[in-house]
């Protein structure tokens, strides 16, 4: 069955599909619609969860630890300072170990105050020990969200998916609904090794001192190294039940390319148009889509970036004091490469600011030109 | 105790911090470098009562409606709680934290209500069986000497009192009118004091009857004949027939002897006799009037007693001084008087009257009533039992010079009222007690001592003095409480009787408490520094470290997992909890 909606529906339909039992979230422009969304599918019985309001996302956070710690499936949503605020407990649901999932709608921080998409709320929680997805489409939000529960709940890892402010959460596209049964079968029902259970009481997340510190923090890096290989075989199962995968970085047209642009996100979709009519000019120019950032999947890059000639990083994101912050991780998984293709940063679209075809254009132009990267990210769009 | 899990290698260690086995190896207590403790503090009431009434202990049980049980944790320190809770004039009250809150609890209305609620169940104290040696005389049946007695009484001694007057109850009994203090309360405290086996003599006064010479076959003796003596005007014409003292004319009333009053009674003087001349001569059909030298800002008289008088009409002329009384035929008929105003402040800190020049101006009376001031009369004492302006002098025991004669009530050094007479009448019983028993006095005070005021605890003394606990030094002030789990809540007034109805009556004023309007009062004492079981210790403890030891049992703390958070002494409403050092 086939639906148009909004990426924020979409959203909240992948989670009542994969059967979450509690919610907890605090509503935030541009997530709003999410959980709104959720808690009428809870008011009218679609979705059997507990849906837990609260006053902040911090608190939303702490419910979604204590819901996880007691076994059962656990969702929130949320979007840029809210993400900042539940910073913390980001970190405590990660070295928990607690499969939470959760939707960011990617949005700009304040100050000054701004509400539309850039990733630097995501990306900036990058070290708190969650594995992140980025999604290019409504479609591809439905389906990562079922994903996510599934390597969430292997791993033993939070997950959370990334959709940018309002290309995505409110923008309507047709989105393929699956079998709730075929999702049954692909998502069984979430079994806990360990739960709260006061009649089998155990003290959670108690301190670990020194000597005993360091191996839990081993423990998880392991795990998310090893997050890479279970969401690609978890996306290889979902294309086999369902007909639709997405790898963890996607290589559009970059047979035989001189020049790879490497983004993420709905620029991805200005991206493959842009590549499209150089390719009818001949420019031999390919894209590539980062889905997965955590674990950073710095082998699948290699591997189709180190034929290119150059390649060139767009962020839209930035690091202050660095730059592009996709192109920063990039060249630092390369530095130990010999005759490693020479990457070139750019930034743009920050704060919701349209990345047309046009910018693309200008910087292939650009990079085509230029002999080496400029030391520091090249802005592009700017006002002139 | 359990064995502490020791992983040898990363891939022992379970995936995340789960424990497996109970910490009792490493009890959460062993945190602690604070330490929360249960102590009791002093409350200001407490400290505030000159008798000494555990009063924090009889609201509690007041307010679960256990009235009896109040009671006799009241008749532990004082005999009197029925003449108490109707003239005492309550320092408690003006200590009360509460009324730094909204107003203060009404504690001596209470008091009353207690004894009113004993009374009417026809409750006796039970007579103790021990005896002791050693006879003691007690010279006064006031306050004073009937709860040294009583005191002495139940620690099994055989007490004698000898009054002067034919009956019991020295002032309480002929210095306060019947319609504030009924002769049946009074006589029915006074005979349960009897009922312990005090003996009583009347009719005999010291220095009349008998010499304390006379009492050699006594171990002790407790001087209590209080202030019968009424201070002269010292004005011309005082001797005239229609002059008489206030202490005489409520001594005649309360003795059922015929007073002839004229119409308008001139009432000197300022002083709760003052009122009480002229509110008796009220009830007797006259018309009596009030003139006091200063203003009402410096009488001395209980505010209640002024307020109580002004309600029933009676004039009160301030700023006026007699100056001439004149006869006719033989009796009073006018009294010379001159205006004043205020000068500076004397010695004890009320401002002075001083007379206008040629304000002088004359009343029309048929009585004049002279209520300035009382004295004793120390003529009868021997030169051994030193005295001092008015007053036998008496070291922190209330013992005077003379070995085994101690002093108490009005005749020492204290503020002239019943209750102080009561707390100086319980302290003598107590170093009586010492002086027959031989045993060492000087370290009682800090092991009795309810505060700073001087308030001693009979219920401590007569404790085992191995289970006595420490006392707090602090007395709790209203900043110590935690005032968020308080509401506001209006006093509870005391009915009154209708003015029609107060006239020409000696029926009783104050009509005291329903037993509903008791216990809700009673419930809105804070129980300052004092645990009433409210369990909120136990319900804020995030470690479950309070434990409950059962019903109407105190808690206790488990120290092997308090892990001294202190949120127990925060949340207590009433600072009976302290936090302290470890280790200390």
């Amino acid at each position: 069955m086939k639906k148009i909606m909004v990426g924020n529906h979409a959203v909240s339909w992948g989670v009542m599909l994969a059967r979450a039992e509690v919610i907890s979230a605090y509503p935030i422009t541009p997530q709003t619609t999410i959980v709104e969304e959720l808690s009428v599918l809870c008011a009218d019985g679609r979705l059997k969860a507990k849906f837990i309001p609260v006053e902040s996302e911090h608190s939303a956070m702490a419910c979604c630890i204590g819901a996880s710690a007691a076994g059962v499936r656990t969702f929130t949503a949320t979007s840029g300072q809210g993400l900042a605020l539940m910073h913390e407990m980001l970190h405590w649901a990660a070295g928990a170990r607690l499969p939470v999932v959760m939707a960011n709608v990617s949005r700009a921080l304040g100050s000054p105050w701004n509400i539309w998409g850039e990733q630097s709320d995501s990306l900036s929680q990058r070290d708190t020990g969650w594995l992140q997805l980025y999604c290019e489409s409504n479609q591809e939000v439905l389906d990562t969200v079922i994903q996510a529960f599934k390597i969430a709940e292997e791993i033993r890892l939070p997950v959370m998916l990334v959709l940018d402010a309002f290309f995505l959460s409110h923008t309507a596209e047709p989105v393929e609904i699956p079998e709730q049964s075929l999702v049954d079968d692909f998502l069984p029902r979430y079994q806990a090794e360990f739960r709260l259970d006061p009649k089998d009481p155990h003290s959670f997340g108690c301190l670990s001192p020194p000597e005993y510190f360091m191996e839990f923090r081993y423990k998880m890096q392991q795990s998310m190294l090893q997050g890479k290989e279970v969401s690609r075989r978890v996306d290889e199962e979902f294309g086999g039940s369902f007909g639709r995968k997405y790898g963890l970085i996607e290589a559009y047209r970059c047979e035989g390319a001189d020049l790879i642009l490497v983004t993420s996100g709905t620029i991805a979709s200005t991206a493959r148009v842009v590549v499209d009519s150089l390719r009818e000019k001949g420019r031999k120019v390919g894209i590539v889509k980062v889905r997965l950032f955590r674990p950073f999947p710095k082998e699948e890059l290699w591997e189709v970036l180190r034929d290119a000639e150059k390649v060139a990083v767009v962020d839209r994101n930035v690091s202050f004091g660095v730059g592009g912050i996709f192109a920063h991780e990039i060249r630092a998984a390369f530095c130990n490469e010999k005759a490693r293709p020479p990457i070139f940063s750019y930034i743009a679209g920050l704060g919701g600011r349209d990345v047309t075809p046009k910018v693309l254009n200008d910087m292939v132009y650009q990079t085509y030109e230029r002999p080496e990267p400029e030391e520091q990210s090249v802005w592009v769009g700017m006002r002139s | 105790m359990s064995e502490q899990i020791i992983f040898k290698r990363e891939e022992d260690m379970p995936y995340h911090a789960i424990s497996f086995a109970p910490m009792t190896w490493n009890k959460t207590g062993s945190w602690r470098y604070l330490r929360p403790r249960f102590e009791n503090k002093i409350p200001p009431c407490h400290e505030g009562c000159p008798a000494g009434q555990n009063i924090e202990g009889a609201m509690v049980l007041i307010g679960k409606g256990k009235v009896l049980e109040a009671w006799e944790l009241f008749k532990e320190e004082n005999p009197f709680p029925g003449v108490c809770g109707r003239v005492c004039f309550h320092p408690c009250e003006s200590s009360c934290n509460r009324g730094d809150f909204d107003e203060a609890v009404s504690i001596n209305a209470l008091e009353r209500f207690l004894a009113d609620a004993s009374s009417r169940q026809g409750r006796r104290l039970s007579r103790t069986l021990e005896k002791r040696e050693g006879k003691v005389a007690i010279i006064g049946s006031g306050p004073a000497g009937l709860t040294c007695a009583y005191h002495l009484a139940r620690m099994g001694y055989e007490a004698t009192v000898f009054e002067a007057l034919p009956v019991l109850g020295g002032m309480l009994r002929v210095g306060i009118p019947e319609y504030r203090l009924p002769k049946k309360v009074l006589e029915e405290e006074i005979d349960q004091i009897l009922e312990l086996g005090v003996k009583a003599e009347v009719n005999v006064r010291l220095g009349e009857e008998f010499l304390l010479s006379d009492l050699k076959e006594y171990r002790a003796i407790f001087l209590a004949m209080g202030n019968h003596r009424s201070k002269r005007l010292g004005i011309p014409g005082e001797d005239a027939q229609g002059v008489m003292s206030g202490l005489e004319f409520l001594k005649n009333i309360n003795l059922g002897r015929e007073v002839v009053l004229g119409k308008r009674v001139a009432v000197i003087g300022g002083g709760n006799t003052a009122f009480d001349a002229a509110r008796l001569a009220l009830r007797l059909g006259a018309k009596p009037f009030i003139l006091y030298r200063r203003t009402r800002e410096e009488m001395p008289a209980f505010l209640s007693e002024i307020l109580e008088a002004e309600e029933e009409g009676i004039e009160i002329s301030y700023l006026v001084s007699p100056v001439c009384l004149i006869a006719e035929n033989g009796r009073i008929s006018r009294l010379e008087c001159v205006k004043n105003r205020l000068g500076p402040p004397d010695e004890d800190g009320r401002r002075r009257p001083v007379e206008i020049k040629g304000s002088n101006f004359m009343l029309q009376v048929d009585q004049v009533i002279s209520a300035i001031g009382e004295e004793a009369d120390f003529s009868a004492l021997p030169k051994t039992v030193k005295t001092q302006e008015n007053a036998v002098l008496t070291d922190e025991r209330g013992a005077t010079k003379h070995k085994g004669v101690f002093a108490g009530g009005d005749i020492i050094h204290q503020p002239r009222t019943v209750v102080h007479a009561i707390g100086s009448g319980k302290r003598a019983a107590i170093f009586i007690d010492c002086l027959l028993k031989k045993r060492k006095w000087e370290d009682l005070f800090e092991a009795l001592r309810i505060g700073e005021r001087g308030s001693l605890s009979m219920r401590r003394y007569l404790q085992e003095e191995s289970l006595r606990l420490p006392l707090s030094l602090k007395t709790v002030s209203l900043k110590d409480l935690n005032l968020d789990y308080f509401d506001y809540k209006k006093r509870s007034k005391m009915p009154k009787a209708q003015i029609s109805k107060r006239l020409g009556s000696f029926a009783e004023v104050n009509l005291g408490f329903s037993e509903e309007t008791a216990v809700a009062e009673a419930n809105r004492c804070f129980n300052c520094g004092v645990c009433n079981l409210c369990d909120n210790c136990y319900i804020f403890c995030p470690d479950v470290a309070i434990l409950k030891q059962g019903e109407e049992e105190p808690n206790v703390i488990d120290y092997d997992h308090c892990k001294g958070c202190g949120i127990c002494v925060e949340e207590c409403p009433r600072d009976a909890l302290v936090m302290e050092e470890e280790g200390k």
